[in-house]
């Protein structure tokens, strides 16, 4: 308890900066058209703002991001001599980088700007109580004029970048990414999980709506990718870990081995000779391949490999060595062991697919029980030259023609059952499938059952309608049961035309259930392996959906492919150029500026402890025993704070998020009517963002909360919440990534302990621990954010005055002393 | 209706019609159509729906509510519009009749002579007494027996 003074000497004198310089304070109220005007009075808020300590200049104006905006701001620097400037309209993550520029042009320094968020924090979610939203409004523009006092100038460093890249999956994507990047000139490793690069589109027959041959347009790029000098392919190989930060990751990858050798000339002698079959998983189980096999003949490389879980020679012995024997050129090597290879990397691009729905949970529909009902995915295989029936449509049951054939439309998407996305291609694919079929089968009866027919890219409307003149028949109902005629192996299938509101049964050879994407089952792993952050229905979340499609939040992490989201080949291509492009963009400038935040440490202070060393993620505090000092290694430190409330003699010192800055916001709030109020501790990646979400969203929540942005959780000091307990705040939310999505890999393991202390003490104090909460929202939980607030809020409302006073009591200095 | 049901949730049906294409009611009686019936009750009202005699039809198996993807509660709706209906005076006969043998008797089929003579035949006890006066106090409180008039 009092593990150290509360830094004294807050602001200095009225109207004076810590280092005493006159303070002169321009504070801008942004409208943003309706946006925040709609909802709360600009003009007020500004007419508040004017009366604030330091305030030389407050002006509310409809576009304060514009152009003209900007100048005013310029304008008023040069001409008013202003020294801090504030603007009050939406989150930092959009505009804080404008507005700083604008500040620096006017030779400013850009740390001595400040944001109030009253867009996605305030107007948007209180649309309706314009009296509240504006006094909220107020209150947070006084939190910013508070912090603004006390800002200090900062000098940004900067750091080389890796001129390397790292592509992680080799569908079409990844392959796209690596060759333009390679193109320009730089190194790119392409980590691929399976045998060949290739991914879904290699396994698919015909592109729509053009009618491509899939493999035919995709296997040259396929062979570029395995001779370019700058490429360096490694397949069955994993990510295991990365660290690091923009510009500089250092990557471990584990590949597993091949037991065949580069020397392959893939003849396939040694296949032949292998006893052991197991299902192809590249033609979805409908062949078999042997032990030691090729993925498919395209492949690249184009190298055979031994599945070990197959193989008779498994566990070191060898028991058959019939491959062996067979290979002509000695290639085979059954003492490969499974290696670990360390890069570094300045850019990462991730393009690790999508999964197939699997849709044997529709017990309707008899996938798995019936032969004759089968998936999408199969259907390409089964139609594909290259396929286990070498092209020829056959059904499963019997081996014949199929002479009546259906497709059935959002198999597992657009349901809450399943996925409740649409998922993007099966309308189209389903129309090609049809059409394929009219063209080698012209007298197959086709049906397609469908919902909404969603046709809506370039070439699209004209391949419907050309499915429609051919005479596929399109009904609108989706059968409720298929049921199998026994003998037959023939299909029912019962439903509703609903343009007819009349029953159907249609009898048919064949039934095909046009599935859905979904993310990939280890997506979790990556999202870990990466901190990426992922929206509910789990495919990763850009940085900004229509301004930064391909950035995630993330430094030098870009995304491309359905990774991001259900797309198709041309969508997966077009995000992988653009991919390659962000992270050329930021390999070619060759240095990256590192925000001025990071921790500082004061050596007459310090004491060597190495407390602060020991919860820094990134080991970037290093303490010299002899000289009893610790040190930041300024290149790996990323700012997120953690270190600071763990130094029990204040000698940490964070740039640009210092104690009394966070400590001036809290008092600043708690001024007027604190008993009703609610302190947020919001995390910059993920809560924060998940708030701004919720404005986003317009989802309305009560008025009473002021969010306080910290870089990360780990940064929020105990002593935070204590100070606003003694100035009779009446709750506190402290939030953060989710564990295991931390953006400063596990930072928020501490604010979990720390959060757990202030309970104890809370409990110890006889005070009601409710009142301090800890959530982890990320940034697509906007709701999760709202509901928060929501349970606060009820906390609140049920609070006493003697609680209050019973908390500023055990909190305030007297109190510690006590 | 309304107050039994989230009316947004309703608006989320986007007409795939699984729930009709599972109906074994609509299978056999043409014209029975729960999807039909929801979208009628969305668009058209109550009123248009109440009246129709073919509303009876449902089992209340829940297949419907099964394989819905959007995970609407239909049986539960059919019951309720049956509900409103019964209210509102439209009450096929056929179902007034089954629902006043169960009011007068307790029973929902008559107990036969020839019922009787296999269950001696069989070994089988007679059919217990039932409190037809209990059944009745139910069904008054219930209000089923004032709808049946």
């Amino acid at each position: 308890m009092g593990k150290r003074p509360k830094p004294a000497g807050i602001s200095g004198p009225p109207g004076r900066s810590a280092s005493g310089e006159s303070l002169r304070i321009g504070v801008y109220v942004c409208h943003c058209g309706l946006n925040i005007d709609g909802s709360l009075d600009c003009q007020e808020v500004a007419r508040f703002a004017s009366t604030l300590d330091g305030v030389v200049l407050a002006k509310d104006s409809m576009y304060t991001c514009s152009n003209s905006g900007q100048e005013m701001i310029k304008a008023d620097i040069r001409e008013q001599g202003l020294n801090r400037v504030v603007v009050a309209s939406c989150t930092p993550r959009l505009h804080e980088p404008t507005f700083r520029a604008a500040c620096a042009e006017a030779g400013l320094n850009p740390y001595l700007f400040e944001m109030a968020n009253i867009r996605e924090h305030c107007s948007w979610v209180h649309l309706h109580d314009r009296k509240a939203a504006t006094e909220k409004a107020k209150d947070l523009v006084k939190m910013a004029v508070a912090r603004a006092r006390l800002l200090e100038p900062q000098v940004e460093t900067q750091v080389p970048i890796t001129p390397k890249a790292l592509v992680v999956g080799g569908g079409v994507a990844g392959i796209q990414a690596s060759l333009d990047l390679a193109e320009s000139g730089y190194q790119v490793y392409l980590v691929e999980k399976e045998a060949s690069i290739g991914g879904r589109m290699a396994q698919i027959d015909k592109t729509f709506p053009t009618m491509d041959c899939s493999i035919c347009i995709l296997a040259p790029k396929m062979s570029e990718v395995g001779r370019h000098p700058k490429i360096e392919l490694m397949t069955l190989s994993e990510v295991e870990s990365v660290d690091g930060y923009i510009g500089n990751f250092r990557v471990r990858v584990r590949r597993r081995p091949r037991y065949v050798s580069r020397e392959c000339t893939y003849c396939g002698d040694c296949a032949k000779e292998c006893p052991q079959h197991a299902p192809n998983e590249f033609d979805c189980g409908l062949s078999t391949r042997k032990a030691i096999y090729s993925p498919f003949a395209q492949a690249v490389p184009a190298t055979y490999l031994i599945d070990m879980n197959l193989c008779l020679n498994k566990h070191g012995i060898v028991a058959c060595d019939r491959c062996l024997q067979a290979c002509q050129h000695k290639c085979i090597d059954f003492s490969q062991k499974e290696e670990f290879l360390d890069l570094e990397v300045g850019t990462i691009i991730v393009c690790t697919g999508s999964d197939v729905y699997d849709p044997s949970s529709l017990t309707e529909l008899g996938y798995g029980r019936f032969p004759n009902v089968i998936t999408s995915l199969e259907f390409e295989r089964l139609i594909n030259a290259g396929g286990p029936t070498a092209g020829n449509l056959i059904r499963p049951s019997d081996k014949k023609v199929p002479r009546t054939v259906a497709f059935l439309q959002c198999i597992g998407s657009r349901s809450k059952r399943s996925n409740p996305y649409c998922s993007n291609i099966c309308c189209m694919n389903t129309i090609k499938d049809a059409l394929l079929i009219r063209e080698h089968w012209p007298e197959t009866k086709i049906y397609v059952f469908y919902i909404d027919i969603r046709a809506f890219g370039k070439g699209f409307e004209d391949l419907l309608q050309r499915a429609r003149r051919e005479g596929i028949v399109f009904i609108r109902g989706i059968p409720g049961e298929i049921i199998q005629d026994e003998r037959t192996g023939n299909l029912k299938l019962i439903g509703e035309n609903t343009l007819l509101s009349k029953l159907y049964q249609y009898e048919v050879d064949l039934a095909i259930l046009s599935v859905g994407i979904e993310p990939r089952k280890d997506s979790a792993v990556v999202k870990r392996l990466l901190s990426l952050p992922s929206m509910a229905d789990g495919f990763f979340m850009e940085a900004h959906p229509k301004l930064r499609p391909v950035d995630t939040p993330t430094g030098g992490i870009f995304l491309a492919g359905c990774a991001e989201g259900p797309k198709d080949i041309k969508d997966s291509v077009t995000q992988a150029s653009a991919a390659a492009s962000r992270a050329n963009i930021l390999m070619s400038k060759g240095k990256v500026t590192v925000e001025a935040i990071t921790a500082r440490i004061d050596p007459d202070l310090c004491t060597g402890c190495a407390a602060c060393s020991r919860v820094c993620p990134y080991g970037a505090i290093l303490v010299d025993p002899e000289r009893k000092r610790a040190q930041v290694v300024e290149a790996a430190c990323a700012g997120c704070g953690t270190c600071a409330p763990e130094c029990r003699f204040g000698a940490i010192r964070m740039r640009h998020f210092s104690d009394l800055q966070i400590l001036a916001q809290i008092d600043a709030l708690a001024e007027t009517a604190a008993r009703r109020k609610i302190l947020a501790f919001c995390c910059n990646w993920c809560s924060y963002a998940g708030a701004d979400f919720s404005g986003v969203s317009r989802m309305q929540y009560p008025t009473e909360v002021r969010i306080v942005r910290t870089m990360c959780s780990g940064r929020v000091d105990p002593l935070f919440v204590e100070h606003a307990f003694s100035k009779g705040i009446a709750a506190v939310l402290v939030s953060g990534c989710h564990p295991g999505d931390c953006h400063y890999i596990n930072a928020n393991l501490q604010t979990e302990k720390r959060v757990q202390r202030l309970w104890k003490k809370m409990t110890r104090l006889g005070l009601d621990k409710d009142r301090l909460r800890l959530a982890w929202i990320s940034a697509a939980e906007g709701l999760k954010f709202a509901r928060e607030i929501q349970a606060l809020q009820a906390v609140v409302a049920a609070l006493s005055d003697e609680e209050i006073e019973k908390g500023i009591r055990a909190f305030s200095e007297k109190g510690q002393a006590a | 209706m309304k107050s039994h049901f989230d009316e947004q949730l309703l608006y989320e049906c986007y007409e795939c019609a699984r729930c009709t294409g599972s109906c074994p009611a609509a299978l056999a009686v043409e014209g029975f159509n729960p999807r039909n019936y929801l979208l009628t009750c969305l668009r058209m009202g109550l009123d248009a729906v109440v009246s129709d005699e073919k509303l009876w039809c449902c089992t209340t198996c829940h297949v419907c509510e099964d394989r819905c993807p959007q995970m609407l509660d239909v049986t539960d709706l059919l019951m309720s519009l049956m509900n409103e209906a019964a209210r509102r005076g439209f009450i096929p006969d056929k179902v007034r009749a089954g629902s006043q043998m169960v009011l007068h008797t307790g029973r929902v089929v008559l107990v036969s002579k020839r019922a009787s003579e296999m269950r001696e035949k069989l070994g089988l006890g007679p059919l217990p007494e039932i409190p037809v006066e209990e059944v009745e106090g139910i069904l008054e409180k219930t209000g089923l027996a004032g709808l049946l008039g």
